[in-house]
């Protein structure tokens, strides 16, 4: 009884989530009026920033049933995060196409939102399963929502049989380890994985779990699914895929990886090659940036270039990933905020022209600084921000991300990753290409479709230059992110291991 | 569970399970599934597992497979087309099953506790009650949240199957 | 030992009916040991074991034959009362041999199999659904002490396999390349899975407040008196005369009885599923059909009528097995009764009773024993149970059958 009022006072949040949903759900219900959509938006934004208002007053630290449900400021930030990103996706998709069952699109967008949550805040292998197909389901639906498109259904079903196949590996991959280690909660799993780390067993576990986590995050030779899933699915699903999921997608490998099998990295360094983790991960990153870089060359439209350009920057963290210790973490997630945001608002700029110009082609994109001067001004934030060039805050992830790699003090503090990051800064060169192209279309082609009306606001538009502003900020004061970040994480260090169920604030 | 009455389930279970997929009839795969999921069942009641044995039945090879067959019936599939066998992909999928299973043997083979025999099974064990105090007191959360999945999962397929009026 | 003692245990046996079949099992088991010794060897327990489960395999098939076939006539004869006519009169006394004489002509009539028809699923089909329905009587508990396998998980073996006999009616259906069949197949799938779920939500209500799946179990924690004379069953309460109540249309619904018959309407369908059988493949689905609804009734008996309990404290001379029987001869007159009196649900409407108020119901059920249960099972619980079940039902009803809109605010949603 105890653990059932503990469960509810750590998951007030999720919990206010859950009846929103329902609110939502209902209100949809009545017959449709002009206002329908904007009063649907609204119920969702009050029960979002009322969960949002609960998550910053709860208590500091919480540890539910060994791990199913723990509570840190490091968790917390990042539930915050996750959770602003999907109430903007949810801004987004009122000015999206989506006409028929708009309630139950919001609905949708709470579930995921919920599932990151939960995905965020749980050190339980079980538990990481069950949030990630929370996560997952709603967005199979939210990809396939434009019922008429026939792109949509392609982008669902592909991204459903991926998924599901990425979840069959995963599970797995954690029944093997499961079976080896005899633990769920990743606190034991680290406590008995090194007795392990040469049981064949064990690694074929391991080798499936990152596995399906290669197919959540997009990593190279599991990415097939994320160009066309990104295309066809509603700009506000892609948004919502390609910023919320990755940030709790990539905050829950690195607990994996971090917390739980810490004891079986193993050394990619190119002198002292050793059998574990990081070895693996590593290369993958290295084909990510490669393959994401290069193939993001040759497309033609802007959602399939975010799509390789997220491939690419997924390899980029996950060489962040592979450099464990030190600050390594905290960069990490630094990148992975970053770039939620840049794509989220990258995508922002996607809708409005889908939705004045009826399409994505890069030829859409074609004097948009005539017809929205602001949103093209965004769009150069975020290309630049995303190549990494000085001023912007992707600069400074980058930045830090490299600089772990490099001191990683697992590594031997050798420069063991060297020649992934030589890969990484390489091909980041290359991406710059890409990015301009873009540019070039929205600054420098002349508009050769037919002049539309000037931009009339809306709460779309006004969103996306939040996050061009945000984004700016981040990268002239890198510190308004890094500082939390940091804290938090400290603070979560600090706590016992065996921490009480609540400690009352 | 006498030996023989293990390899009988056993044989059933991975028999039908290979019609399930080499029939290119789907009515005739679905059956041989039931099948299947029926030797699973046995399978459970042998190790006096006898609440997992029935939820395998109801769930499995009542609830699930019924909606199999009746979407089967609803879109009326045909056999399968007998498809031209593409030589260089069956014998790398050959090659690739071989070695996995290989893999497979050897690793359980140095697997210690492949080795060792199970401990005997303590009978009638009130395993009903057992599953639910386990699934109400330690995994209350992960429970709870697959209840809202199901949420999930319901909306879905409303908002996906209803048809559009124009 | 000797025949002459085994023949003398008989008259004994008789004269405490409560155990005469118990006794009679153990006097066959002894009667199996005098034969091995008369060969003289000492029979080994296997045999006996065998013998053992034979003797109450074959009990129960005979018993529940003889009810199907005892069924057959005494359905028509009361259909004949309600409608103004004699029924079956010809073959023997009261026309009792009629099941027989059905019997001769059913196995005589000529076996047809359909040119395209899938041969060997056709064949199947009538199997499969027999097979499932005569495992179901082996559950159910006749007597104190008289149950074939005491499952601790009974009652979900019991929908379990029967869940056996959906996979049958689509084989059938399917099988007979036929449009009635599949639509009556269809028709009857859809029909039973939506029925499935009042109907197990019901007996789930049953397990919670006697804590346990056990058959035996469940008809034990009916046992006993209220105030010396009332009986402890859960039909008595409120949340279980809703619970029984739903059970009985689902158990209607599931064996495919009128009102519920519509996947085999004849003016509609031919036969449905069945059209396209004869012969002996159609007796042995008619069969499974009644053993399937005896069994079920059976279950209904054990989870709300008490079971073998008697219905009054001084009337527990009658033995147990005895009112097991009793009650489902009732129920079974009610079938009857019901199928004389009701006309057939349309398609829509029989969706609509499931999913808009049958289930409804079994849910306010549950939280009505829940509370029945924590309210401490007396009179004050009785009363908010009540309640719990009352305003449901009325909003149900409410919103569910009173007509709210006129005839042309209809939509006609799937005729485009």
């Amino acid at each position: 009884m105890n653990t059932a009022l503990n469960l509810l006072h750590l998951l007030t949040p999720e919990s206010i989530l859950v009846e929103t949903i329902l609110v939502v759900l209902i209100a949809g219900l009545f017959k449709a009026t002009a206002q329908k959509r904007n009063m649907l938006l609204s119920l969702t934004l009050i029960g979002g920033v009322t969960a949002g208002a609960m998550l910053i007053f709860q208590p500091h630290y919480g540890n539910i049933a060994n791990g199913m449900a723990v509570l840190d400021p490091l968790t917390r930030f990042i539930k915050v995060v996750v959770l602003g990103l999907s109430l903007i996706t949810a801004v987004y998709a009122v000015q999206s196409n989506i006409r028929q069952h708009f309630a139950e699109y919001l609905a949708l967008i709470l579930f995921t939102a919920i599932g990151m949550m939960l995905l965020a805040g749980t050190e339980n292998l079980l538990m990481i399963f069950i949030a990630l197909e929370m996560v997952s389901i709603p967005l199979y639906l939210l990809a396939g929502f434009l019922k008429q498109s026939s792109a949509s259904a392609e982008a669902s079903l592909k991204y459903f049989l991926v998924g599901g196949v990425s979840a069959a590996f995963l599970l797995f991959g954690i029944s093997l380890i499961y079976g080896t280690t005899g633990a769920t909660s990743l606190r034991d799993l680290a406590q008995s994985a090194p007795a392990v780390t040469r049981d064949p067993l064990f690694l074929a576990g391991l080798v499936m779990a990152i596995v399906g986590f290669g197919f959540k995050v997009a990593a190279v030779p599991f990415h097939l699914w994320a160009p066309d899933v990104y295309e066809g699915a509603p700009t506000s699903s892609a948004a919502l895929i390609a910023s919320g999921s990755k940030v709790a997608g990539f905050l829950i490998l690195a607990k994996f990886l971090a917390i739980g099998l810490a004891g079986a990295a193993g050394s990619a360094a190119s002198s002292q090659l050793q059998p574990g983790w990081l070895p693996l991960l590593a290369v993958i990153a290295a084909i990510s940036i490669v393959v994401g870089n290069l193939a993001a060359l040759s497309q033609s439209n802007v959602k399939r270039i975010l799509a390789y350009s997220a491939i690419a920057q997924s390899g980029y963290m996950l060489l962040g990933l592979s450099a464990t210790g030190g600050t390594a973490l905290i960069s990490v997630l630094f990148y992975v905020v970053v770039y939620a945001l840049t794509a989220l608002g990258a995508f922002g700029v996607v809708l409005h022209v889908e939705q004045r110009r009826g399409g994505s082609q890069l030829h859409h994109f074609e004097g948009l600084h005539q017809s929205a001067p602001g949103l093209a001004l965004c769009m150069g934030v975020f290309m630049i921000s995303l190549a990494g060039i000085p001023p912007l805050a992707g600069f400074f992830g980058k930045f830090y991300l490299f600089a772990g790699a490099l001191g990683s003090a697992s590594q031997g503090g050798n420069l063991g990753l060297l020649w992934v990051v030589a890969i990484a800064i390489t091909f980041n060169a290359v991406s710059l290409y890409y990015y301009l192209i873009v540019l070039k279309h929205v600054f420098v082609t002349p508009a050769t479709h037919p002049a539309e009306p000037v931009t009339r606001r809306n709460a779309a538009t006004f969103v996306t230059g939040l996050l061009a502003v945000s984004v700016f900020a981040i990268g002239l004061y890198p510190g308004v992110l890094l500082d939390p970040l940091r804290a938090a994480a400290q603070a979560a260090n600090r706590k016992p291991v065996t921490a009480a169920p609540v400690q009352p604030k | 569970m006498s030996p023989i009455l293990f390899w009988i389930f056993s044989a059933l279970m991975l028999g039908f399970g290979a019609a399930t997929i080499l029939n290119r009839n789907p009515v005739a795969s679905a059956l041989s599934l039931v099948v299947s999921f029926l030797g699973l069942a046995a399978l459970f009641f042998g190790l006096d597992a006898n609440f997992i044995g029935v939820i395998q039945i109801l769930v499995y090879a009542g609830a699930v497979m019924v909606l199999f067959i009746f979407i089967i019936m609803l879109l009326d599939l045909k056999a399968e087309q007998r498809r031209q066998i593409n030589i260089p992909a069956l014998l790398g999928g050959v090659a690739i099953v071989v070695a996995f299973t290989a893999q497979l043997v050897t690793v359980i083979r140095s697997y210690k506790a492949g080795n060792e025999p199970f401990a005997a099974i303590t009978p009638n064990l009130p395993d009903a009650h057992n599953i639910g105090m386990t699934l109400f007191a330690n995994y209350n959360l992960p429970f709870q949240v697959i209840g809202v999945l199901i949420l999930v999962a319901s909306i879905g397929v409303v908002v996906l199957s209803q048809r559009e009026l124009k | 030992m000797n025949f002459i003692d085994l023949l003398k245990r008989i008259p004994e046996i008789c004269k405490t009916p409560e155990t005469l079949p118990l006794e009679g099992k153990k006097l066959i088991l002894d009667f199996v040991t005098w034969l091995g010794s008369l060969v003289g060897i000492a029979v080994p327990p296997w045999v006996l074991t065998l013998v053992n489960i034979l003797v109450v395999i074959v009990a129960i098939i005979a018993v529940f034959l003889i009810m199907f076939a005892l069924m057959s006539v005494w359905e028509r004869k009361i259909l004949a009362r309600a409608q103004n006519r004699y029924g079956p009169n010809r073959v023997g006394p009261w026309g009792l041999f009629q099941p027989v004489a059905d019997g001769i002509k059913m196995l005589t009539k000529e076996d047809i199999v359909p040119r395209n028809a899938d041969k060997v699923v056709h064949f199947i089909a009538p199997i499969v659904m027999l097979v499932p329905a005569l495992i179901l009587p082996v559950l159910l508990p006749y007597g104190r002490g008289m149950v074939a396998i005491d499952l601790s998980v009974g009652i979900l073996f019991f929908f379990a396999v029967g869940a056996g006999s959906e996979v049958a009616i689509f084989l059938a259906g399917w099988s007979s390349r036929n449009k009635y069949s599949i639509l009556g197949a269809m028709r009857a799938i859809a029909q039973m899975i939506s029925y499935e779920l009042p109907l197990v939500m019901s007996a789930v209500i049953v397990a919670l407040v006697a804590g346990t799946l056990s058959p035996t179990g469940i008809v034990e924690a009916q046992g006993g008196y209220q105030f010396g004379f009332f009986p402890n069953w859960f039909v008595f309460t409120p949340w279980g005369f809703v619970a029984c109540v739903l059970f009985y249309f689902s158990a209607l619904a599931e064996s495919n009885r009128s009102p519920f018959d519509l996947p085999e309407g004849e003016s509609e369908l031919v036969a449905g599923h069945l059209t396209e059988y004869s012969g002996f493949k159609y007796a042995l689905f008619f069969m499974a059909e009644y053993v399937g609804m005896f069994a079920i009734n059976g279950l209904l008996v054990t989870l709300f009528l008490g079971g073998y309990q008697a219905p009054l404290p001084f009337l527990t001379f009658i033995p147990s097995w005895c009112w097991f029987f009793i009650k489902l001869a009732f129920l079974a007159f009610s079938l009857v009764w019901v199928r004389a009196t009701m006309p057939r649900f349309r398609i829509d409407q029989m969706m609509q009773f499931a999913w808009k108020f049958m289930l409804p119901m079994s849910f306010a059920a549950l939280f009505s024993a829940a509370a029945w249960h924590y309210a401490g099972r007396g009179l004050l619980g009785w009363g908010i149970s009540a309640v719990l079940v009352a305003i449901p039902y009325f909003a149900l009803g409410y919103f569910c059958f009173t007509r709210h809109h006129s005839a042309d605010n209809r939509r006609y949603l799937f005729s485009e």
